[in-house]
């Protein structure tokens, strides 16, 4: 579905990620784990146009996406929730849910959207008139993914969803997560919470120095000592 | 006697007021979207009322009539001018793109006034329909039907605006990409084209107001710096970014600056950068600007 292929890409001269190479299928849930710094933002920002690939090929069901700007691809069905969550805090739960399926094909069947992140998210729909801003960062993040889930992507893209949370917040984003992908939607997942990643991840990729250092089952990696000394600490 | 007076500079005031607030309008709605500062936006106010000049003298059709049709031929100016110019600028990060759309923009305001200079020649203009020096009286206090006629105008296309920018899918897209393009993006939003269409609106509006201040006012091809400075100042006091806050705060500054003439005479303008001045120190943030 989704299949990036030795990619390179630069922050200005400097180079961030060097002949990455990655593949997600129809279905799958992807991890892509490494320390911070190892170029994981910049991949998946390379993937939804914000970045331009200097180097290499991105195609998302056999069609090149790696030149097209990023309000297309998003119409192409592949959604990012950023690092950063990006809510737009002036404006209220609604407005933000509703701009999440500003593309024509979601807009269309936004009603049903928005019963399904209702019922992925029921906290939401009791805050819809609140200004966005007000929420906290376990609302924003609630908030983000149903945005992103508005537009009814194929491939949805988490940036660090649990980053900053509390651990009881932690644990309900991913069991969302779980069910998002057990709704048939394709995920690719960036995760610093290593362990949490691998268990519910069917692949997972690890990113070291701006290059893709391994890659295999997940449940492989949660074996793996190289991986536990280096990601998931003793025990 | 007094009171008559005082309520006549009050009425005059808010017909003034509402013009100002207009102007301001479009600078803040460029600025808060696009977070570039359009210095040349005087120069589009003055673009707006020759051709509204023109409308009336060459093919004489009513001013206010002939308002959408200099908002449309305005705002296609708006798309070229951001196209050929602005679109570059629009690209880099922010504080480049503050920096270099000034310079682009004082440009505009080198050359839009010699253009007009060549186009209506440097006499002073004035759009003079019949009924421009009529009025009616309301318990003692004169009122123009000119200037009542612009504060409607002013009111409609500010309704308008907001209607636009709360109630449309559009609207909202414009909103996102005002708080955050990188977002906006991630919506689908096209923010380029976006970018394109707020600032051709902004313009556009320009052109309207334009052509009530003709109706009102001499037109002269060097009027537009004095409507930048203007609405800087009312985009400031209503607060950066403040869209619907920039029309109420147009309003406050032509009344203090009215009724203030009754005693200050001259120095009014003076009246009106000391309240700007005060209420920068007290609220940094503006009138109605968010901490």
């Amino acid at each position: 579905m989704l299949e990036v292929q030795n990619v390179d890409v630069f922050h200005g001269d400097i180079q961030a990620l060097w002949d990455v190479s990655l593949r997600v299928s129809e279905g799958e849930m992807v991890a892509l784990i490494g320390a911070n710094g190892a170029g994981k933002t910049t991949l998946v920002e390379t993937i939804s146009g914000l970045l331009r690939a200097k180097a290499g090929a991105i195609t998302f069901n056999n069609v090149r996406i790696d030149k097209e700007s990023s309000h297309k691809i998003v119409q192409m069905g592949i959604s990012l929730v950023p690092e950063e969550k990006g809510i737009f805090p002036g404006m209220s739960v609604l407005e933000n849910l509703e701009l999440g399926a500003f593309p024509a094909k979601s807009r269309k069947q936004k009603d049903e959207t928005f019963k399904s992140v209702y019922g992925l998210f029921s906290i939401l729909k009791s805050r819809l008139q609140q200004s966005a801003g007000t929420l906290s960062g376990g609302e924003r993040t609630m908030l983000a993914i149903g945005r992103a889930l508005m537009a009814m992507p194929k491939l949805l893209v988490l940036d660090e969803p649990s980053l900053g949370l509390a651990p009881l917040v932690v644990k309900s984003i991913f069991k969302v997560i779980q069910e998002i992908q057990d709704s048939n939607v394709s995920t690719l997942l960036v995760e610093q919470n290593v362990r949490a990643a691998l268990r519910i991840a069917t692949r997972a990729y690890i990113v070291e120095n701006g290059r893709i250092a391994g890659h295999g089952k997940a449940e492989k990696f949660l074996h793996d000592e190289k991986v536990i000394e280096a990601y998931l600490g003793a025990g | 006697m007094t009171l008559t007076f005082i309520t006549q500079s009050l009425v005059s005031g808010i017909n003034v007021g509402a013009l100002y607030g207009l102007t301001a309008v479009g600078l803040a709605l460029v600025f808060g979207v696009m977070k570039i500062l359009n210095v040349a936006h005087g120069e589009f106010i003055m673009i707006g009322a020759y051709t509204g000049f023109w409308l009336f003298t060459l093919l004489d059709c009513d001013p206010f009539l002939g308002l959408p049709l200099v908002g449309i031929a305005l705002f296609f100016l708006g798309m070229i001018c951001y196209k050929v110019l602005f679109s570059h600028v629009a690209k880099f990060v922010e504080e480049v793109k503050l920096k270099n759309s000034l310079l682009v923009a004082f440009g505009l305001f080198l050359i839009f006034p010699q253009i007009a200079q060549t186009l209506w020649t440097g006499d002073e203009r004035a759009i003079s329909p019949v009924y421009s020096g009529e009025s009616f009286a309301v318990l003692g206090i004169r009122i123009g039907y000119v200037p009542l006629g612009a504060l409607l105008v002013a009111v409609v296309v500010i309704l308008g605006l907001h209607l636009l920018l709360n109630k449309t899918y559009y609207g909202k897209a414009v909103r996102a990409t005002s708080e955050n393009w990188r977002a906006a993006k991630l919506m689908g939003i096209n923010v380029e084209r976006t970018y394109m269409v707020t600032f051709s609106l902004g313009v556009a509006i320009a052109g309207i107001a334009g052509v009530l201040i003709g109706l009102t006012q001499a037109l002269m091809p060097a009027m537009g710096m004095e409507w930048t400075i203007k609405a800087l100042i009312v985009v400031l006091l209503a607060g950066i970014g403040s869209i619907g806050g920039a029309f109420f705060a147009g309003i406050i500054l032509g009344v203090v600056e009215a009724v203030s003439a009754i005693w200050m005479g001259p120095y009014t303008v003076a009246v009106g950068m000391v309240i700007l001045l005060v209420i920068l120190m007290f609220r940094p943030q503006g009138l109605f600007g968010k901490a």
